[in-house]
């Protein structure tokens, strides 16, 4: 076991003295307050500032638009920009897609879109839930059809969060409906720009924006193919590992940060604000913290939290949301009608961090896979469970109408 | 406590190859030595005396002791590595009662002449025979409290006042029997007991926190062990129970309790291990941790045990399954230092001085 704190030598501890002042120019109060209002996860001017210093994909070498940074300096940076609260959700799925793209574009785009990628200019969003779909992404019905060298696409997104800040989306299609259902699957990086897309905004009371995506008869060519027709599972299958916190170096998870730890930043905020809240004066002098009562409420938040960093792999994802779930909701009961104050009320302990994080956490059991696409994923690998027979798991069930 | 989340740390919970050896070779002694009928052969008592031989000869009752006692200078993360192979097979033996209160009296073994080292080096002569216990909850004046593993202990460490004191009886006091078949007794300063001050002032009551934090790991560890092995009996019937025609286990109203079960323990243990690392390679510097993973391996085997034995149905609610000798040690484990809501407290106190101090 490992657990030390990390020494930075003094390259390292500039290195993130620029980052930290990089992270202060750039997001500014402007900045976060327009990520309050809009829910974007994206600022343009952010993002391609990132993009100058190599840092949309750090660890990619400078030649391909990166920084060259090792694990440590990647840490570094990571850690600074979740701590500055940097709007960062299309970067998350810009970096998954890219994977994707280098190993399965096509030539006559491929570097073209990856030193895009790298530079900032070209963002990429995820098109896998359907509207009357949800987890089963292999279940898609989106329809490609193949016209000479084009294909016309059909059908709609939901959820495809970005989108509007992105130039591609990475798109589960289904290519072929007759064979069985992970087969008949091709993956295409669409423009959102092409005729017929049609993007509308929905928004979460976790204070996000995502988008619904209409394709109605997009065509594009057949350089937007990735991998091979009704192979687009295996391609899909490395971004949705990185988005479930699944990596093929074994090395690389002690430095990730999955939905788990995502959640538990959260909640560590939130316990920061009811803990000041608890050694506050009220008016007659008393702190809430004098109540034995108030401290064996945050000691049990605080216990998840603590467990929610340490717990591992998937179930460290189902963890970290739920106990920022159950934390939450307790932090906001603590602080009484305190608690459900609007960010930017002043009064809001915190600025509103313990409203704020209620709402936000219930999104986090669904994005990324739903806590329970998570618990049949842990009953069949970790406890090696039966996995259950259902009719369509194996092939596309088409509601008869 | 809720060191800053943005911190940069290495976070490796990999064993490195002498943690392995140790794992494999407690997990390996116990499974072999202490099937299930071990278990019950020693109830209602709850102490096996060669059980707890056979484990000192592979060291378990001096391996967290200095050399100069005889000992390996193990830390807490190797004891709490080998207690959560004890708690695995519900090992009759009172790892955690002994091994935090000889580390303990260790401390004032050493040097001085006087009666308290002279008792203290005394109790530590002969612990394959009778391992060492503590009480940990302070006393007070020493009316009669109940001291886990006092029926088969001869030496009781507790703190009176700001006094830590070691009790000494030739024969232990008559067994309470109890929910989890421990060997838990009464102890109070009678005739027959002796009550030796072996520290005091600002010593004793560190030294008797030290205990109490150790102790707590160490159970800590155990019920991670109890609720692991408890999980892995639930896992194994649904594997092989059918109901409509599909193994039980493939149905999610099944498979997701059993799943949250192992949420709690992967967690639950790592931050066990956590903890007995900083305690190991940073003392003092982490208040309520040792609290944290006390009170969250509580809840998890609470919780686990029942759920363990829920889902194999009437089946594991009758004493002849081996769930049913799971499900009373969670409780009868857990509750051993008083209401284990005391540590989530506790946490709370830690977190408050934190932002007090800041």
């Amino acid at each position: 076991m490992e657990l030390s704190a990390v020494t930075l030598d003094s390259e390292q501890q500039a290195f993130a003295a620029r980052v930290r002042g990089f992270l202060t120019e750039h997001v500014t109060p402007e900045v976060l307050e327009h990520e309050r209002v809009t829910g974007d996860g994206f600022n343009e001017q952010v993002h391609l500032a990132l993009g100058e210093r190599g840092w949309i994909m750090p660890t990619w070498p400078a030649e391909r638009g990166g920084a060259g940074l090792d694990p440590v300096r990647a840490r570094i940076l990571e850690l600074e920009m979740r701590r500055a609260r940097t709007p960062d959700v299309t970067l998350g799925t810009t970096r998954a897609v890219a994977a994707a793209v280098r190993r399965y574009a096509d030539p006559s785009v491929r570097e073209d879109l990856l030193r895009g990628a790298a530079v900032g200019t070209v963002r990429f969003c995820l098109g896998y839930t359907e509207p009357d779909g949800g987890s089963d992404i292999a279940a898609a019905k989106v329809r490609a059809v193949r016209d000479g060298d084009e294909w016309v696409i059909n059908g709609s997104k939901i959820f495809t969060t970005g989108a509007h800040n992105s130039q591609h989306t990475f798109l589960i299609t289904r290519t072929d409906p007759e064979l069985p259902k992970h087969k008949g699957l091709t993956m295409f990086l669409v423009p959102l720009n092409a005729p017929g897309v049609e993007i509308q905004a929905i928004r979460t009371f976790g204070g996000e924006r995502t988008n619904v995506v209409y394709y109605g008869g997009v065509r594009v060519s057949d350089a937007c193919r990735l991998g091979g027709v009704n192979e687009g599972w295996s391609v899909l299958r490395g971004p949705l590992n990185a988005e479930h916190g699944i990596h093929d170096d074994d090395g690389g998870h002690a430095l990730t940060m999955g939905l788990g730890w995502l959640s538990a930043v959260e909640l560590a905020r939130a316990l920061d604000v009811a803990a000041e809240w608890a050694v506050t004066p009220g008016p007659d002098g008393a702190r809430p913290a004098d109540d034995p009562y108030v401290r064996y409420r945050l000691g049990q938040v605080a216990i998840d939290l603590e467990a929610a960093v340490v717990t591992p792999g998937l179930m460290g994802r189902v963890k970290g949301s739920e106990a920022l779930i159950s934390g939450a909701a307790a932090l906001t009961d603590l602080l009484g009608p305190a608690g459900v104050l609007s960010e930017g009320t002043p009064p809001a302990p915190g600025g509103g961090q313990v409203d704020f994080a209620h709402r936000f956490a219930q999104g986090t059991a669904t994005y990324g896979g739903t806590v329970e696409v998570y618990r049949t994923m842990i009953a069949q690998h970790v406890l090696g469970l039966p996995r259950p027979a259902y009719p369509g798991a194996k092939v596309l069930v088409q509601r008869k109408r | 406590m809720t060191p800053d989340i943005f911190e940069l740390r290495h976070t490796d919970f990999s064993l490195a190859e002498d943690e392995l050896a140790v794992r494999e070779a407690f997990r390996e002694f116990f499974t072999e030595q202490c099937p299930a009928n071990r278990v019950r052969a020693s109830e209602p008592l709850g102490f096996d005396a060669r059980l707890w031989r056979q484990a000192a000869e592979l060291g378990a009752a001096t391996m967290g002791l200095p050399e100069s006692l005889g000992g390996d200078d193990a830390g807490l993360l190797l004891l709490v590595i080998v207690a959560e192979e004890a708690g695995a097979v519900l090992a009759p033996v009172p790892f955690a009662e002994h091994t935090a209160a000889s580390r303990a009296v260790a401390q004032f073994a050493a040097g001085a002449a006087g009666a308290g080292p002279a008792r203290a080096r005394d109790a530590l002569l002969s612990v394959a025979e009778r391992p060492l216990t503590l009480m940990p909850q302070p006393v007070t004046a020493l009316m009669s409290a109940l001291a886990p593993a006092g029926a088969v202990a001869r030496d009781v460490l507790a703190l009176d006042g700001d006094e830590l004191v070691l009790l000494h009886a030739q024969e232990p006091p008559p067994l309470m029997q109890n929910q989890g078949s421990t060997p838990l007794a009464q102890w109070a300063v009678r005739e027959g007991v002796s009550r030796t001050v072996i520290a005091s002032g600002g010593d004793a009551v560190t030294g008797y926190a030290t205990a109490c934090a150790e102790w707590r790991l160490l159970t800590a560890a155990a019920l991670v062990g109890l609720t692991r092995a408890a999980l892995g009996l639930a896992v194994d019937f649904s594997k092989s129970r059918e109901t409509m025609g599909v193994p039980i286990g493939s149905l999610q109203g099944v498979a997701f309790p059993l799943v949250d079960v192992e949420i709690g323990v992967s967690g639950a243990r790592n931050l066990v291990r956590k903890a007995a690392w900083l305690a190991d390679n940073e003392p003092g510097e982490h208040p309520g941790l040792s609290e944290a993973a006390f009170a969250y391996a509580a809840q998890v085997a609470t919780h686990g045990a029942t759920t363990a034995a829920h889902m194999q149905g009437g089946l594991g609610f009758t004493v002849e399954a081996d769930a049913s000798l799971y499900f009373l040690r969670a409780k009868g484990w857990s509750v051993l230092g008083g209401d284990p809501a005391r540590a989530v407290r506790a946490v709370g106190d830690a977190l408050i001085a934190r932002v007090l101090n800041k």
